[in-house]
Parts: C-alpha cells; structure tokens; sequence
C-alpha cells in the first residue's frame, strides 16, 4: 500500500514519461538485454537483435500498462488482472527478472532526472514497481 | 597468469597456463567504460549517497548501523555524518575493485572474512548496495551513462560482489 506521499511521488515520475511511453519503453527494454542478456529469451519473437521499431512497439506496451498501474495504484489487482493472467497462463516470466527490469527503470530514471531521481522518489518508485511485478505472478501458482 | 610445468610420461616436457578458474573476464571496452567513469566520481559525495540511498529504500539494511546515531527520517539519514563517512569508506574500497578488476577475489579476501565473521552482513546486501551505485552513477552522468556503460558497471558489481561473498562459511 503506498502512502499518499508516495503516490504522489509516481505521479511524479509518470508526468516525465506520459506521452513519451514508446521512447522510455524502448530505453528500457534496450538497457534490460543490454545488462541482463538472459532476460532475451523472453523476446525470441523479436529476433536476436531486436530492431528499434521492435522496441519502440515493444517498449511502448510495456510502459502503457505501467501507466495502467500508475492510474489505479489503489486496486493494482483489478487493473492488472488481465495482464497477471497472461503472464501466469502465456509468458511464465520468472519471478526472479521483475527486480531486474525494475533496476533498470530506476537507472533509467536517474539518468534522464539526474539530481531530481531523489531519494524518496526511488523509495516510492521501487516499492510501486515492486507491487505491480507481484501482482503481475501472484496467479502463477 | 602462473605457468605450470608438468613432466608426462617419456620425460616430455609440457607448460600449461594456469588460469585462475577466479577470473571474471573484462573486455577492453568494459573496462575503459569503467576507469574513464570512476576518474570523475566524487568518492565522499557518492559514497555517502549511495549508503543514504540503500538505507531509506531498504529500510531493513539499518540492521547493521544501530550505533549511527538518527535514522529516523530520509533527512535524517541523507545528512547523518557518520552514513556519509561510511558510505565514503565504503565507496574507497570499491576504488580497490577498479584497479584489481582481475583479481578481485583475492583483492576482497580480507574483508568477505571480515564482513562474514566480524559484521554478520547477508551478502544479498552487497547485490543491492550495487545496485545503489550504479543508480547514484546515473544521476550523476546522465546521458553519458549508457546501456552498454551500465553493463560494463553491472557485471563489475556482480563480479565484487561475489568476491566479497567468496570467503563465507
């Protein structure tokens, strides 16, 4: 459960990438196979290389459902819950890449805020983004 | 890297390298990534940012710190003189890992057997202080730090992170 404080902390972060979801999608995918290369085999669809339309199309997915989440961070479980089955019945991602994706988002993050990535903004970020990858394989088993 | 010399059968002499099966292998671009960024790092403010950051977003990793005085707030801590003196304790012995990257195990022996024996730290907090830095690192060269900087960064981490690890029994 987030604080208020804390919700405002996302929606603070989230106002930097609405409307750019695709390119900070892109970004982070581009960062997770560059510093996790293992993380690829969740992807062979989009090829050994994947090309920047493919993370441009790929990435801006990804970031469209964080918005979801960012949205509804008071009932995570019934926003998510068609995105919680697909990954419990279709991807079966392991749990244990979620934390790596959320690295990367943090670095990501730090990178384009710089000095602004404060350190409660961090805190906040990484418990919402911790919440939203258990909801996410809460239905795994 | 040792060279061995082995006698086999019939006297034939043979010299084999012994690689240290220890290694982490750095390509050259790794590398230059890592030391041309470490150049520009500020120890004393990074290290005290990246200990402030680990102790408000894990809050749990207080445990080893009860004699540091206020770490009741996230100000508290940010601004607690003996955080930023650690963390820049801390982030010296990292400087360590820049000049040995190929012999980080033995460069680490002493204090994985210190950090084992004497301070009781669960390695999972060595992955995270990592983590930590290469997030303070971002904030500070932005644009410059890029996917393939931030990999070069990771895998040395990782790789001092496991050595750290290394002597726990």
């Amino acid at each position: 459960m987030l604080s208020a404080q804390e919700r405002a902390h996302v929606a603070q972060v989230w106002d930097l990438i609405a409307g750019h979801e695709a390119a900070f999608g892109a970004e982070l995918l581009l960062r997770l196979f560059t510093v996790y290369p293992s993380t690829k085999i969740y992807f062979k669809h989009l090829g050994v290389c994947p090309d920047e339309a493919q993370l441009l199309t790929h990435g801006q997915r990804v970031l469209q459902a964080v918005g979801v989440a960012v949205q509804h961070t008071d009932h995570l479980r019934a926003a998510l819950s068609p995105l919680a089955d697909l990954h419990a019945q279709v991807l079966r991602v392991d749990p244990a890449n979620f934390p790596l994706l959320i690295q990367c988002f943090h670095v990501m993050l730090a990178s384009h805020l710089q000095g602004e990535f404060t350190v409660q903004m961090q805190a906040a970020w990484d418990k919402f983004l911790t919440e939203v990858a258990m909801v996410l394989t809460e239905k795994y088993r | 890297m040792e060279k061995q010399q082995h006698r086999l059968a019939f006297g034939t002499l043979v010299i084999t390298s012994k690689l240290p099966d220890t290694m982490v292998h750095f390509t050259a671009e790794e590398r230059a990534a890592v030391v041309s960024l470490w150049a520009k790092v500020n120890v004393e403010l990074v290290g005290g940012e990246v200990l402030g950051r680990l102790l408000v977003v894990y809050p749990w990793t207080q445990r080893f710190f009860d004699n540091f005085g206020n770490l009741s707030s996230e100000s508290a801590i940010m601004g607690n003189p003996k955080v930023k003196a650690h963390g820049k304790k801390v982030l010296t012995s990292f400087g360590n890992a820049v000049k040995h990257m190929d012999d980080l195990k033995d460069t680490f022996a002493e204090l994985s057997e210190l950090h084992c024996d004497k301070m009781h730290v669960d390695p999972e907090n060595f992955k995270l202080l990592g983590n930590m830095i290469l997030i303070v690192l971002a904030t500070h060269f932005s644009k410059e730090f890029t996917p393939q900087v931030q990999a070069a960064w990771q895998k040395l981490t990782t790789a001092v992170a496991n050595a750290l690890a290394h002597r726990y029994h």
